[in-house]
């Protein structure tokens, strides 16, 4: 039966580019819980741009058991400023958790402690990031702020420790901004990572100006420009090679992409977002989900967010996206072409015992589709 | 009774500069050694302090200051140091980054000329130059202004340099007998009356100027206040002191006085050379003596590191001034004031946000329900997509009759 939902899901999101239409729901739902934080890093725009701003315990509920009633495989990602700083926030992932919602949290780990980390591990969380953006203790503390490293570490440690004596856990990952400051270390980081036991890593660039994703230039600051461009190149070859013998580092595109991101002749062709898949509420209670805002769900609903003009407006902006920003996981790419929905479908079910049954099922949703194009045709 | 919240440490009086308003240097003392000094510390952490401060003379010619800093943040304290910034090259700062002082707080005087005039020549670019150093490691700056004749009219300067060099925030602080010894002059700091109006504005400008650049600055009241007080007139000390028992000064033979201003032998609380920091906050004389300063009342003073009692002050301090100026002014006078006050107030919230009506749609606006939006979808894209799925549901029945 899974195979069917894959494919519902992939139409469902198809559909809803080429037709900007929101027959999908958002994948990923990023929560901003609030703009406070422990540091004040140097490329993070929320404490400045968002600062006074935190959403109330109750709002939050009220869109998480939004998000529960939409029925929809989906991931909520806390993220903030800092989610820990929040007293609220194991209750916030109860909450979340017991609506059997995916839940995330992406955390600097300047508070997580050996009692917070039991916590957390108990919490029912699915993955927990940590953000480390040095091998380097010097690297990591110029950029976020002095001791923010030897904290990282111990933050991972202690998790990692405590599902160990636990023996269940979320899955304990490290996310990795790219920009000129680490680029020489991004490899060793692995080696780092895999040392205190971490599962998965994750790079990503850098965005220039939070407010504006779309806003890049080469004398920006930790952009990497050309001189170090070769040696990015290196590392991707180093990261790569590793990647393919052992794993730990999850891709969502191809890292060479990277190259062309940072010499601003990143495409269309080459990367876009589907705006379908992912949704950010900011602690200032605006959804969107990049660029200008849907609405707020101080004032409506999340449902009336997705469908309100503003939402229509920001997301045909998005498709004119000039200059996309590569954010790991804001693209759907296996939705990209019914055809090759189609004959994915085809291939995953090519062993299976039923698979007439499950071809004329298929054709049944694309019927239900035809009937609804149809209907809206008309009205 | 509050708790103690920071410790100001007078480490050393031997100085490299020889400003004109300030003779500490000449101000001879036997210092105390590096182990005495972290017993202070240690006592200070267990007496609850959050934060050590240490000013001078110029700290910074203390070989021992990095240890001490180190020591300070080994025992999890805040740790804040006073400099003219003369000695803060790169290394100098890399070093402080590395003692892992959170706050440097550098003093500044106005343009280069004024600061040089009243600091020594060339001593403006030493400070700013050392403003560059820190924010090249990161340490948070911050600057330190005496308020004088001098340079009262040109204290938005300092503002706008806070504002590049990213000071965090400004102290200003005005001209005070107690940094020269007696039998100094006190030369030509004080502004005469007629100044008065001039400088209001300028505090004024220099309020609004923090408040929107995000600057931190003294109380706003504190900086009604000056332009009085430099002027020598009286000045209104309607407040109990309470940050009497938040912060203890040091000084640099290891005397403690109840604060930097009631130093009279009278007052002595005790010395380091002879008991523990720890006994002798605990002790009968400390209470003694801040009890009759609460009784007799105190002159009152303008230095900057009390400037809470001005503002951010707790409820008390603000019932005794109103009780007080009521008591002066007589009812009448008294509501009339403040009516005026909330009459100005009003009248700029008029001009910055518009008239009331237009706050009274705003506000209304955000009760209003949004009226949703339903697009329909282009016409042609349906078509598009209709001959898209009748392509792939074709395939799909030639493979199902493939299969049979
Ligand atoms: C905004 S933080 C919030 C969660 C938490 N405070 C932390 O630092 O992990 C989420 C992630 O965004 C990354 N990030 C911050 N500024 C960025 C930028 N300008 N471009 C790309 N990623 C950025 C951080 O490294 C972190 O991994
Ligand atoms: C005495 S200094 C000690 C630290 C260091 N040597 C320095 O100059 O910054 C501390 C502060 O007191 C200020 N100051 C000096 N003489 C003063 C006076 N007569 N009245 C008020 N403040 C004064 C200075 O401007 C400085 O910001
Ligand atoms: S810790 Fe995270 S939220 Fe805080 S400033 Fe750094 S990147 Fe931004
Ligand atoms: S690719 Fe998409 S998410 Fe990224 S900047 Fe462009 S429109 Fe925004
Ligand atoms: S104000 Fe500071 S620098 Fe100037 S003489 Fe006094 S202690 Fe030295
Ligand atoms: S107001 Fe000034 S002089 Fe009076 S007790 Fe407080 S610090 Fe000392």
């Amino acid at each position: 039966m899974d195979y069917l939902k894959e494919f519902k899901i992939n139409l469902a999101y198809h559909f809803s580019e080429v037709l900007e239409y929101p027959f999908a729901k958002p994948y990923w739902i990023y929560v901003s819980l609030s703009h406070k934080c422990t540091y004040k890093c140097q490329m993070c725009g929320v404490v400045k741009i968002l600062k006074g701003y935190e959403l109330q315990t109750k709002l939050i509920k009220k869109a998480l058991n939004e998000i529960n009633s939409w029925n929809w495989d989906c991931v909520v990602m806390f993220t903030g400023g800092e989610p820990f700083l929040r007293e609220d926030i194991f209750e916030l992932i109860n909450y979340s958790v017991n609506r059997r919602l995916k839940t995330e949290v992406v955390s600097n780990g300047a508070l997580i402690n050996k009692e917070m980390a039991s916590r957390i591990i108990n919490s029912g969380l699915q993955n927990i990031a940590i953000s480390l953006d040095g091998a380097k203790e010097s690297t990591h503390d110029l950029i976020r702020e002095r001791g923010s490293f030897k904290k990282a570490l111990d933050a991972i440690t202690n998790l990692v420790m405590t599902k160990k004596r636990m023996n269940t856990g979320p899955q304990i990952s490290v996310w990795t901004t790219i920009m000129k400051e680490n680029v020489q270390e991004l490899f060793e980081i692995i080696d780092l990572v895999k040392e205190l036991g971490v599962e998965c890593l994750v790079y990503h660039p850098v965005i220039v100006a939070q407010d504006d994703m779309q806003k890049t230039s080469p004398n920006a600051p930790f952009w990497i420009s050309d001189g170090y461009i070769k040696i990015l190149k290196e590392q991707i070859d180093k990261i790569l090679d590793y990647q393919s013998k052992y794993g730990l580092v999850a891709f969502l595109h191809n890292p060479y992409l990277w190259l062309k991101y940072f010499e601003s002749t990143l495409t269309k062709k080459d990367w876009k977002c589907n705006p379908f898949v992912f949704l950010n509420i900011g602690p200032d209670g605006e959804v969107r989900s990049c660029g200008s805002s849907f609405g707020n769900i101080r004032e409506m609903s999340l449902d009336d967010c997705l469908v309100s003009k503003e939402a229509f407006n920001a997301r045909r902006t998005m498709k004119l996206c000039q200059k996309p920003c590569l954010q790991t996981c804001w693209a759907h790419p296996e939705s990209n072409s019914l055809l090759d929905i189609a004959n994915r479908f085809i291939e995953s079910i090519k062993d299976n015992k039923d698979k007439t049954k499950f071809l004329k099922e298929t054709i049944k949703i694309l019927e239900e589709y035809e009937n609804l194009l149809i209907s809206y045709k008309d009205a | 009774m509050p708790e103690l919240k920071e410790v100001i440490i007078s480490i050393t009086n031997r100085c490299n500069y020889k400003c004109r308003m300030c003779d500490i240097p000449f101000q001879k003392s036997k210092e105390l050694t590096t182990s005495q000094w972290q017993k202070v510390i240690r006592d200070a952490y267990l007496i609850g302090a959050e934060t050590i401060v240490f000013s001078g003379g110029e700290p910074l010619l203390r070989e021992d200051i990095f240890e001490l800093i180190s020591y300070v943040k080994n025992n999890s304290m805040n740790c804040c140091l006073t400099s003219n910034g003369y000695l803060i090259d790169e290394e100098c700062a890399s070093r402080l980054h590395n003692s892992g002082i959170d706050v440097v707080n550098i003093s500044i005087e106005g343009p280069p000329q004024i600061h040089d005039y009243l600091r020594g020549r060339g001593t403006f670019d030493k400070a700013v130059f050392a403003l560059e150093n820190l924010r090249k490691y990161k340490i948070e700056s911050t600057i330190a202004t005496m308020v004088s004749r001098y340079n009262y009219k040109y204290l938005d300067y300092i503002v706008e340099l806070a504002k590049e060099y990213k000071a965090t925030t400004i102290k200003f602080q005005p001209f005070n007998r107690i940094f020269l010894s007696s039998n100094c002059s006190e030369g030509n700091f004080f502004i005469s009356k007629r100044e008065i109006k001039r400088m209001k504005d300028m505090t004024k400008k220099v309020t609004w100027l923090c408040n929107n650049y995000g600057i931190t600055t003294n109380p706003r009241r504190y900086l009604e206040m000056m332009p009085l007080y430099l002027s020598r007139n009286h000045f209104d000390s309607s407040f109990i002191c309470n940050t009497l028992w938040i912060s203890c000064p040091i000084n640099s033979q290891g005397e403690i006085y109840p604060c930097w201003v009631l130093t009279q032998k009278d007052k002595l609380i005790g010395n380091i050379n002879q008991d523990s920091f720890l006994n002798i906050w605990n002790s009968q004389k400390h209470r003694s003596v801040v009890e009759k300063i609460k009784k007799d009342g105190c002159p009152g003073c303008m230095m900057s590191c009390y400037d809470e009692n001005f503002g951010r002050d707790g409820l008390e301090t603000r019932i005794v001034t109103n009780v007080k100026r009521l008591q002066k002014e007589g009812a009448f006078e008294y509501v009339r004031r403040i009516l005026k006050r909330w009459g100005r107030r009003f009248k700029f919230y008029n001009s910055y946000r518009g008239s009331p009506r237009q706050a009274f749609n705003r506000l209304r606006g955000l009760f209003k329900k949004k009226k949703l939006h339903k697009t329909e979808i282009d016409k042609e894209e349906i078509d598009k997509a209709l001959k898209e799925i009748a392509l792939i549901k074709k395939i799909f029945e030639e493979e199902i009759r493939c299969l049979s």
